[in-house]
């Protein structure tokens, strides 16, 4: 218990009602509620008290009179005591004074009681004096009762003393306005005391009405009497007493209503100053129903920081339920982030609602329930997952639809894109446009802008990247790349596209390309975003690939087109370079160049951030050689297909002996279009077509294939070295191959012809013949002739290939020659020189196309001739050569030419 | 209601009187509560009282705080009446003030009609040195003249507070001694001793 409370000091000391007193003191009250009581001169003024600090307290005086101590009441320290006295005063207020209390100068009329208003004794009462007390202030240093103990101001009472009153009064009244009011007094006893019969006289009308009343009075008391007994004032008190309680039970019943009215309209405002948080749980439920987190995470801070540390129930109450709905709303949000599909946009937005509220409710015991590790990342993960299973749906549709449309029908529009391209297509529409989504998500997440209060895992996130464009790239893989060995890849991915038939395989060939062209744009997306290198060496990997595939796809349909070249064979021989080659070479160079342009737009031309193909030692350059290499031995095929005549050609006209079919005619042919030049077009025999495809390969040898080469290496390849000379070699063989056949079908009938010829008419060598002037036996001249046709055949198309033939032709009609001269047994003495002529024209005359084998028959065959010719006989042959020499001039100066 | 005490410890009334906003309710409230009131609400007549020990004696000390304001000078003398002892305050940065010490001591005179009235003349504000407006000697030459001590106070510092209180009531009670060995009567009887004495003088 403290000590009782003390006033030891009062500011002002004296003052009206109403005054603002500072009261000092100690102990006056730990705290403002201990402060339970103050009075000041006796009246209550705990109502004003304002508690300021245990020493002081600041109240306004109430409406006692007089001098008087200051009672502070505490709860600690009980009733106190004062050191000090207030002195009260009233002050009187007339016109002449100021005031700040209205004055109702009129007479004051009491309505309720209908009387004429009685004098107010006391206070309105005239100054005896005659005088005026307006303006004398009352300020008296000293309590006039420490004067006058026992003494009175008021004139009513019997211990009246006129000192006080003078003192109390007319403090400020000169001495000479006093004495005045002395002699006014004294004028007034005197009226009084003369006047007291007068007055009755003047007047007796009211006396005897005071009479009357008083009569009146006096029954009507009388009456009560008898009604009421000796003791009226019982029942009088009674009904007093039973007013006063009705009046109590009325006005108690209406002061509880208007408690109860109070409480309510009190209730009804908190409620509608608090409207927003008691709505708040609703409308909190509404907005995240409707999406707008925003607002439900400003609402939700306001909510906290308004009533975060409240203690009020209702409100805590509130704020729980409150607290309960964003714990739902977070896990809604956390559903919502991790579903996918939506936009960076939209998560970005409920990443942000989410982590802050998780914000706000961490750290509380609520908060504690429900605790997500990351959002962001969850986001992120989704997003992935959702990349992975999309990448992984799309395909199942694709090979799905894929293998029903192959089994259903096989006549499709072929320039449908088979369903192999719109996977493709498909698939790098969702990496371009998811794969920037779930980067640009994973930068928001490091650059802070989403992260929680959690450390990132740069790592997991590089993975997952990888992850995903690796997915992409193996299904990219499966669906394009149908030649290459897929067995591991189906065996990692454990995925794999439906083995199409051949057909389809082929119808989507073509498409290549385009699929190549998907995912560049794919690519070129994902390079404007800014990922590892890493990541996209992955893709560049795939894209190189393609890239080469569409290369050799691209060469194998030339070399398709090229196999159709021969349909295209006009047998025109214009090439200046080497007559007797024909268009063939030159539609070859066309479709090469087409292909090359082709691969240069398509695939070669390297792109953004891809390898060149044509790296030496590279799988681009093999390719390179092997598809070159494939196309001219394709070429090389194609002429070798129009060389050989075919079941559709025209039955071959062989060169059978005239001698033989037709004995006695010698069929002109030796000139039939020979020396033309030009061939006859279509007209043109397979002989000749051979001679032109001899001439052909003669021409890819020597220049063509070097030619292609330079137009590589024009188109910014490295020179294909390896290709052309495998090719060259190849097309040299082809060539002697067609050489021997060529040289096999025109020598065979050739030489086959000699021996019948010869021994044509029962001709013997032993018999002795006609010589006369001398001539060839006629088989020496077929002979002869047969390979003047030959020759007139064979320079129509290419004179450069008449070497190469005519000499293993001669060689084969001197190995012949030989061969027959040996078996004849014994010749006449004309038969011997008969034999030398011709073997001695022959040989001359073919000496520029006999190599050393066929001079060395020759000379066998001379030697052949037995019994050795004599002087006389030669000189008779020499004559005779001379002759037939003569005679032949013009056949023989054919092959006279050394370089035609 | 009357608090007159008849028996228990003295009680000496000390009454504060100078201009307005010199600070004597400052000085006052430092003394009584040790604090210091920093803003300035003009004072009308404010009563304080509490028991100290003085000299080892406990004694009551009662303060008149009365209104500087001309507006109030009317009403003085009947405070000045019932007083026993005076500080006269001044302040040293108020020229004026210091002037006005005199109008005071005369009303004083004239009121206890006491030439050896208990009487100190304070110079308050002595904390504000730099901005002092009256000259050290020219206090004291006043003193002097009155045959009064001077001190020189700070109700912010609480210099010299307790002492001006402490002088005063020494002096009230010497002179109380000094009474009531003269005159064994009655305090009314003693004014009027006074009265005469001073009548005579």
């Amino acid at each position: 218990m403290a000590p009782q409370p003390v006033v030891t000091g009062l500011s002002p000391k004296e003052g009206p009602p109403g005054t603002r007193v500072i009261i000092r003191g100690e102990f006056l009250g730990c705290r403002a509620q201990d402060l339970i009581g103050l009075k000041i001169c006796g009246s209550d003024c705990l109502l004003s008290a304002e508690w300021k600090s245990p020493n002081k307290i600041i109240a306004r005086t109430g409406p006692a009179k007089g001098k008087g101590d200051i009672i502070v009441t505490t709860i600690s320290g009980g009733v106190g005591t004062s050191t000090v006295q207030f002195r009260a005063y009233h002050e009187t207020i007339g016109p002449l004074k100021e005031s700040a209390v209205w004055i109702e100068e009129s007479p004051s009329q009491n309505f309720a009681w209908g009387r004429r208003t009685l004098t107010q004794s006391g206070l309105t009462q005239e100054d005896p004096l005659g005088l005026s007390i307006e303006g004398n202030e009352q300020k008296i240093p000293e309590d006039l009762r420490d004067l006058f103990p026992d003494a009175c101001g008021d004139l009513s009472q019997e211990n009246f003393s006129p000192a006080w009153f003078l003192l109390e009064n007319h403090l400020a009244t000169s001495f000479e306005d006093l004495k005045a009011g002395l002699s006014y007094l004294k004028r007034k006893v005197e009226s009084q005391k003369e006047g007291q019969l007068s007055f009755l006289k003047s007047n007796a009308g009211s006396v005897i009405d005071q009479l009357d009343t008083l009569m009146n009075i006096r029954d009507k008391f009388q009456e009560d009497v008898k009604l009421y007994g000796k003791e009226p004032f019982q029942v009088l008190e009674q009904s007093i007493e039973n007013s006063i309680s009705e009046s109590q039970k009325i006005f108690n019943d209406v002061l509880v209503r208007k408690e109860k009215a109070d409480s309510t309209r009190s209730v009804l405002f908190a409620l509608s100053r608090h409207k927003f948080l008691f709505c708040l749980p609703n409308s909190v439920d509404r907005r995240a129903k409707a999406g707008e987190y925003d607002i439900v995470v400003n609402d939700y801070s306001r909510a906290k920081n308004l009533f975060g540390k409240t203690e009020l129930a209702i409100f805590r109450q509130v704020l729980e339920e409150v607290d309960q709905r964003i714990l739902l709303i977070r896990r809604q949000l956390h559903e919502k982030v991790v579903k996918m599909p939506q936009s960076v946009e939209q998560q970005k937005k409920l990443i942000k609602a989410l982590t802050s509220l998780e914000m706000q409710q961490s750290g509380t015991a609520i908060g504690d329930r429900l605790r997500n590790t990351d959002p962001a990342w969850d986001a992120i993960e989704a997003r992935a997952k959702y990349l992975e299973s999309t990448f992984r749906q799309t395909f199942d549709q694709y090979a799905t639809k894929d293998a029903a449309t192959q089994e259903k029908a096989k006549s499709r529009d072929p320039n449908q894109p088979p369903n192999r391209v719109n996977f493709c297509e498909e698939l790098c529409d969702i990496a371009a446009s998811q794969l920037p989504d779930l980067w640009r998500l994973g930068q928001l997440y490091f650059t802070g802008e989403l992260r929680g209060p959690h450390d990132p895992k740069p790592g997991d996130f590089k993975r997952m990247v990888l992850t995903a464009i690796e997915k992409f790239c193996i299904y990219l893989r499966l669906t394009i790349l149908i030649a290459a060995d897929q067995r591991a890849l189906r065996q990692s991915s454990g995925l794999s596209w439906p083995i199409g038939s051949s057909s389809a395989t082929h119808h989507f060939l073509p498409w290549i390309p385009q699929c190549l062209r998907y995912t560049r744009i794919a690519y070129a997306t994902l390079i404007g975003l800014d990922l590892p290198s890493d990541a996209l060496d992955i893709i560049q990997k795939l894209i190189d690939e393609v890239r080469l595939f569409c290369f050799s796809i691209i060469f194998k349909r030339a070399t398709d087109r090229c196999k159709k070249l021969g349909a295209q064979e006009t047998w025109e021989t214009t090439v200046e370079d080497y007559p007797g080659a024909t268009q063939l070479p030159a539609a070859l160079e066309a479709l090469l160049v087409e292909t090359l342009e082709e691969v240069q737009t398509v695939c070669m031309q390297p792109e953004v951030r891809e390898g060149n193909l044509l790296e030496p030692h590279s799988d681009g350059q093999r390719e390179v050689t092997q598809r070159l290499q494939e196309l001219l031995s394709t070429f090389s095929g194609v002429i070798a297909e129009l060389a050989y005549p075919s079941h559709d050609d025209e039955t071959p006209t062989h060169n059978v002996s005239q001698l033989l079919g037709f004995p006695n005619a010698q069929q002109p042919e030796s000139v039939s279009g020979g020396g033309g030049g030009s061939g006859g077009g279509a007209a043109l025999n397979w002989e000749q077509r051979m001679l032109c495809c001899l001439a052909n390969y003669a021409y890819c040898n020597k220049s063509f294939f070097a030619h292609i080469g330079d137009i590589f290496v024009r188109h910014g390849y490295p020179l294909p070295t390896l290709a052309i000379e495998t090719a060259r070699y190849n097309a040299n063989q082809l060539f002697t191959n067609l050489l021997e056949e060529y040289v096999e079908h025109k020598g065979d009938p050739l030489v086959g012809t000699i021996e019948p010829s010869m021994y044509l008419g029962r001709f013997q060598w032993d018999h002795e013949m006609e010589i006369g002037l001398g001539q060839l036996r006629p088989y020496a001249h077929e002979c002869l002739d047969n390979l003047v046709g030959v020759y007139s055949e064979i320079y129509s198309i290419s004179p450069a290939l008449l070497r190469p033939i005519l000499e293993s032709i001669v060689q084969t009609i001197s190995e012949e020659l030989a061969r027959l001269m040996s078996c004849v047994q014994h010749f006449s003495y004309t038969g011997a020189i008969q034999a030398h002529v011709d073997i001695r024209l022959l040989r001359d005359g073919l000496e520029n196309y006999a190599n050393e084998t066929a001079k060395n028959y020759f000379m066998e065959a001379l030697e052949a001739i037995s019994p050795p010719l004599n002087g006389e006989q030669k000189r008779k042959a020499d004559e005779i050569l001379e002759r037939v020499k003569r005679n032949m001039r013009l056949q023989l100066l054919c092959f006279a030419v050394k370089e035609p | 209601m009357s608090k007159k005490p008849t028996a228990g410890p003295a009680l000496h009334k000390v009454i504060m009187v100078g201009s307005g906003g010199v600070g004597k309710s400052a000085l006052t409230l430092q003394f009584m509560y040790d604090e210091f009131v920093e803003d300035y609400e003009p004072t009308k007549a404010d009563s304080y009282r509490k028991k100290v020990v003085l000299d080892g004696e406990e004694v009551q000390i009662d303060i008149l705080d009365t209104a500087g304001q001309e507006d109030y000078a009317a009403i003085r003398d009947n405070y000045f009446r019932s007083g026993e002892g005076f500080l006269c305050v001044f302040s040293i940065t108020d020229d004026e003030s210091f002037q006005a010490t005199q109008e005071f001591r005369e009303q004083i005179l004239r009121v206890k009609n006491d030439e050896s009235i208990p009487f100190l003349l304070v110079g308050n504000k002595c904390d504000l040195n730099d901005k002092r407006k009256v000259p050290l000697n020219e206090c004291q030459v006043r003193a002097q003249q009155w045959s009064v001590p001077y001190v020189e106070t700070s109700a912010k510092t609480r210099e010299n507070v307790d002492k001006v209180f402490f002088d005063l009531m020494r002096e009230i009670r010497s002179r109380k001694t000094e009474d009531s060995k003269a005159t064994s009567g009655r305090a009314k009887d003693r004014c009027k001793k006074r009265r005469l004495k001073c009548t005579l003088l």
